[in-house]
């Protein structure tokens, strides 16, 4: 198999997913999300004495701690699950491109369409609180950390749930778990176990970009670097355990 | 054609092979050389015609023995995909595409791109006759239309060997006839092998007469369909009779030496009539029907569907 078949079956495979993924029955939840973010944001902006402080900590806990997990989950713990049970991934299946290279074929429209909607859902929240305040270069650049943050969150996040949905017959529920439990609770647990969660190192990047609220004070941070290396490193440990499940699996 | 054991190099073939899924098994043993031309896999449902197809385009891997597909393993072969065309028997089109979309990312994944994929489309929608409907939807076509576009899925890519699990199921008559003659054509005039399964052996034996009888997981036999039909004509057929004065008639039958034995149901109109030689229980009925004075109203087989078929020639 030459590297243009490859390249080719990935490009394909990409287009038609992300496709499909941005334009399916997905796409309300978010609209809904976007539009719960934008009411919350928009309450508390007209509240805010402070806009800088407060805009900055509920991108990060409302968009960044809270909806950047559950988005990816929504999107990526039952793609293939959702295929090899409806049987669409036959035509993959009997394509003759290795399943390893179809698995980023699913995982390049998982990332984009998951990144693509957070960063919707951050500029609807960012215009919702801090259009009240008026967009400054201040806003403007919290805006665009946290768009970075959210961008690299939804390829690691991704990573994650595209191989829980290899892993599990019933990926939802663990994915559910993972979200909301782990990253959720665990995460925000004293001490040194809440560095075991994805969320963890996205704040410490963070924090060494943000200016303002509470994720620039971020003083359980491992470094900026070592978070962006541990991040890399998580993702492609993910793909490549994902790739090597879907390759290995029977699709009876 | 399906081959013994010398010959020309067979298009597929497994070798004891078998499938299990946990405790339910899917195929037992199983062994079956497939030559060129079109062959047809005939059973009941549930006898593992779907297990062998998964088998031959590598989506699970044998537990045990063997399968050759075109000369290689299919077990994480995807290059084997290039000579492979698969038409399943359920739902696999992308409801929320259309069938040009649909040809494009097949064409795509089997690297075709450019003028010349869309010009394979063409051809392709033309021969299923499929052009007017191309544009449109899949989730909006009829059980024949999608039936047609997975055909036309399979055969973009020119394969050597196309495999259609149960291409007829769900469709009408018309449709039916159809896809006999499309089947038929792809072999004639395209020159793709084509193995093409189904349970109505008489839907096969309208496309191949070269067919294996595949039961409870095991190939229970293989050959012209002709030396298969002799097999099914000596086995006993139960045949139900009512009507009025079916006493009578009863009495007549038990002289006839091809009636193994006849008995009463609990209609005393209703007898049932085990016969070993059914064409000639069939020509000689009318005049028996004359010779007793009586009427019949209803006659039926138990055995005309393949499951009871495939008991007697398994010998259960």
């Amino acid at each position: 198999m030459d590297l243009k078949t490859v390249l080719v079956g990935i490009s394909a495979l990409t287009v038609h997913s992300t496709k499909k993924l941005l334009f399916g029955k997905k796409v309300v939840i978010t609209i809904l999300v976007a539009l719960f973010v934008a009411a919350v944001m928009g309450y508390a902006g007209s509240q805010s004495d402070d806009p800088l402080e407060d805009g900055t900590d509920l991108m990060d806990t409302l968009i960044l701690f809270f909806f950047m997990p559950v988005m990816a989950m929504i999107f990526g713990s039952s793609l293939i699950r959702d295929e090899i049970d409806d049987k669409s991934i036959t035509h993959v299946a009997t394509a003759p491109l290795d399943r390893a290279f179809s698995y980023v074929g699913y995982y390049l429209p998982l990332g984009i369409a998951v990144a693509l909607s957070m960063v919707a859902i951050s500029s609807v929240g960012m215009l919702a609180f801090f259009g009240q305040h008026g967009v400054g270069s201040e806003s403007l650049e919290i805006y665009l950390e946290f768009v970075a943050l959210v961008v690299i969150g939804s390829f690691v996040y991704s990573s994650l749930f595209l191989a829980i949905s290899v892993l599990f017959n019933k990926p939802i529920l663990f994915g559910l778990f993972y979200a909301f439990i782990w990253e959720g609770f665990i995460g925000s647990l004293p001490g040194a176990i809440q560095n075991a969660s994805v969320k963890h190192y996205l704040r410490s990047l963070g924090s060494g970009w943000v200016e303002f609220g509470d994720i620039s004070r971020w003083d359980h941070a491992s470094s900026a670097w070592g978070s962006a290396v541990l991040l890399l490193g998580l993702t492609v440990f993910l793909l490549v355990l994902g790739a090597y499940l879907f390759r290995e699996k029977e699709l009876a | 054609m399906i081959s013994q054991e010398n010959g020309p190099t067979p298009i597929i073939q497994a070798q004891a092979l078998s499938k299990w899924y946990g405790q339910v098994i899917g195929l037992n043993n199983f062994a079956l050389r497939v030559m060129p031309g079109i062959t047809g896999i005939v059973g009941p449902n549930g006898s593992g015609k779907s297990t062998l197809f998964k088998l031959v385009l590598g989506l699970i891997k044998p537990n045990a023995g063997s399968i050759t597909v075109l000369g290689k393993s299919p077990w994480k072969n995807s290059d084997l995909h290039s000579s492979i065309g698969f038409c399943p028997d359920y739902e696999s089109l992308p409801v929320d595409s259309t069938g040009r979309e649909y040809l494009t990312l097949i064409g795509k994944l089997h690297m075709m791109h450019g003028t010349a994929l869309s010009k394979r489309i063409q051809e392709i929608v033309k021969l299923v006759e499929m052009g007017k409907a191309v544009d449109r939807k899949t989730g909006g076509y009829s059980k024949g239309m999608k039936q047609r576009m997975k055909i036309a899925g399979a055969l973009l890519h020119d394969p050597e060997l196309l495999i259609l699990d149960e291409p007829l199921s769900g469709t009408d008559p018309l449709v039916r006839k159809d896809i006999i003659d499309l089947i038929k054509r792809l072999n004639k005039e395209h020159g793709h092998d084509i193995v093409v399964s189904s349970h109505v052996l008489f839907e096969i034996e309208r496309m191949t007469h070269n067919v294996a009888l595949v039961y409870r997981g095991r190939a229970v036999a293989s050959g012209d369909i002709s030396e298969i039909r002799n097999l099914i004509d000596r086995h006993p057929h139960n045949i139900i009779i009512e009507g009025e004065r079916t006493t009578a008639l009863a009495k007549i039958l038990l002289d006839q030496d091809y009636v193994v034995s006849v008995s009463f149901n609990d209609s005393k109109d209703s007898v049932t009539v085990q016969v070993s030689k059914p064409d000639d229980f069939f020509n000689g009925l009318p005049a028996l029907i004359d010779k007793a004075q009586c009427s019949v109203s209803k006659m039926y087989s138990l055995d005309d569907n393949l499951e009871a078929v495939f008991r007697y020639l398994v010998g259960r």
